[in-house]
């Protein structure tokens, strides 16, 4: 297993990867928050925010291609956790599907939900793409997020791909010794798994914070890639702060 | 019941601004209290085992465990962690695989991530803990004992995520209240009773394998366990006796519901037979009785059933 497919645009020269990784991770927020707070049915502004959104992955030299297939998986859950708001929300039928029935003020949340949510994943698949996971802990780091959370977080990193790696093959050869088995061995099998994995991680952990030790390690994890906060980069988080926050404010003063 | 990571993870769309800065402002506040608390009881040792701790968790929602009928559940693991690494570790474990997978993985909202930490990891970890603790203070130390009361108080913990869910989406005027209680707690509910066994689960072959690696807990002082009997049997007695005392106005939630314009509109999709704390026969006393009586049986079973099937395996 590995997660380098999903910062592919990290090393291409583009505008948003010469910007720090902190600004990148503070202008993800600004947009997935702008779109979150965008008062119910208001189309227009969505849509100027997912213009923005597509600005910026061209920004970043991110295909469209690869923007719709990496929004379209987590979507899919969106659109289903949101299904039942169609039905849940009282208010006048739209149409009758089955046993349930449509409300207009249940499309409207539906709709709405699934809109900021776009927004929202589109931002975050270009943060992600052209960010590796390195650069994202050291831009908690300048957030000043407490060190323990992202000394753990880059460590995880490290630890998560042997682990993952060690589950598809316990897995893997647990199914095949078990071919045919019921659900209940097989339940056996996935706690098996399952505890096997944290008494590993834990192993792991130890021997990977002995061997940190040994090579120095005195508490802090030291990054080689350190890209400080530069005023384009300034410039560029405030313009678009200043747009999201235009464009989610103007759409409470049109109601 | 694979839908249950959306409904854990609340994605970004489903909450409203004010909604998602409260929850955000509470779980920061959590999460500095966690890591001051984690600090003075890990001491050096904080960084690897957290580490490990998160890759664990992250590795084990990634598992699904088949439950029959075509549907399969994943641990969220809150609980577990905190039998293992203590309370406030748990916290900031859950808190950095909810950030890893919102931003990695778009699995759960980077705007609904404070929201998505106050009911996981905060919620969820110390409704969870503290129902395992006060278990253990009622029913005493031993080994049966201790996996029954982290089963019971994992079951606690995915319930109340539910719970903080439905309010926060109710809060956010997405679903109304009632609906959305009735649909997303009974979902967890049910959800709760797959996190409650795989909790048991993997702790008792932890407790054959490798016993070192759970927290030891230290029983607590006789003085302690009669407070925590005596606590117990008052409050049972102020839920059967308060119903006669209590206003007849609205509480905080449900005049903040009104006000919010929710109260209009609510439909009603479940009659309870205690609905507004009142029976049918035999008016609060029943309702109150009755509640009681239903929370200690469901609580009380499900100790026993745990304790028997691990007598009996």
């Amino acid at each position: 297993m590995s997660f380098h497919h999903l910062d592919q645009y990290a090393h291409i020269e583009s505008p948003i990867t010469h910007t720090p990784p902190v600004v990148r991770l503070l202008g993800t927020v600004v947009v997935a928050v702008g779109a979150a707070a965008l008062p119910l049915g208001a189309w227009g502004h969505m849509a100027v925010l997912a213009l923005l959104v597509g600005l910026i992955a061209l920004l970043a030299r991110v295909p469209a291609r690869v923007m719709l297939l990496r929004v379209s998986g987590p979507l899919a859950f969106v659109v289903l956790a949101s299904t039942a708001v169609l039905f849940l929300v009282p208010g006048q039928p739209v149409f009758h599907a089955g046993p349930v029935v449509v409300t207009d003020a249940g499309l409207l949340r539906f709709g709405s939900a699934i809109g900021r949510a776009v927004v929202a994943l589109g931002a975050a698949v270009i943060l992600v793409s052209t960010t590796g996971f390195p650069d994202l802990v050291s831009a908690f780091r300048d957030l000043r997020l407490p060190r323990v959370v992202t000394t753990s977080l880059g460590l995880a990193y490290r630890l998560l791909y042997t682990l993952v790696d060690e589950i598809e093959r316990i897995e893997r050869a647990a199914r095949s010794r078990n071919v045919g088995a019921g659900a209940r061995r097989r339940r056996q099998l996935a706690v098996g798994i399952a505890a096997t994995a944290l008494t590993r991680s834990f192993a792991r952990g130890e021997r990977t914070y002995r061997a940190m030790l040994a090579r120095g390690y005195h508490g802090e994890m030291p990054s080689l890639r350190t890209r400080r906060v530069d005023v384009n980069s300034l410039i560029g988080l405030g313009l678009l702060t200043v747009t999201v926050l235009a464009t989610t404010i103007s759409a409470y003063m049109i109601r | 019941m694979q839908g249950d990571r959306c409904l854990a993870h609340i994605p970004d769309g489903f909450l409203s601004a004010p909604v998602i800065a409260g929850a955000a402002v509470l779980s920061a506040a959590a999460l500095a209290v966690a890591v001051r608390r984690s600090q003075s009881r890990l001491g050096e040792q904080e960084a690897p085992i957290l580490g490990a701790a998160t890759a664990f968790v992250f590795a084990a929602q990634m598992l699904n465990f088949p439950l029959g009928a075509g549907t399969s559940a994943h641990l969220l693991g809150g609980v577990l962690v905190a039998t293992l690494v203590g309370p406030s570790v748990a916290i900031l474990v859950l808190f950095s695989v909810l950030l890893v997978q919102a931003l990695l993985f778009q699995d759960g909202g980077i705007a609904a991530l404070g929201a998505n930490t106050l009911n996981v990891a905060v919620i969820a970890v110390v409704g969870g803990y503290g129902s395992y603790r006060w278990l253990l203070a009622l029913v005493g130390m031993g080994t049966r004992r201790m996996i029954a009361s982290a089963a019971a108080g994992a079951y606690v913990s995915v319930v109340l995520v539910g719970i903080a869910v439905a309010i926060e989406l109710a809060l956010s005027g997405t679903l109304p209240l009632v609906p959305s209680l009735v649909a997303i707690g009974g979902i967890h509910l049910l959800v709760g009773l797959g996190e409650a066994a795989l909790t048991a689960a993997i702790l008792a072959m932890l407790m054959r394998a490798q016993p070192e690696l759970l927290r030891r807990e230290s029983p607590p002082p006789p003085v302690r366990r009669k407070w925590v009997y005596a606590v117990t049997a008052v409050s049972m007695l102020l839920a059967v006796t308060a119903v006669y005392a209590a206003s007849a106005r609205p509480d905080a939630l449900e005049a903040a519901s009104r006000r919010l314009g929710l109260g209009e509109s609510v439909a009603s999709y479940f009659q309870s037979p205690f609905a507004d704390y009142t029976a049918q026969i035999g008016g609060a006393w029943i309702a109150a009785a009755g509640g009681v009586m239903v929370v200690f049986a469901v609580g009380f079973g499900l100790t026993k059933m745990i304790v028997r099937t691990r007598r009996n395996p």
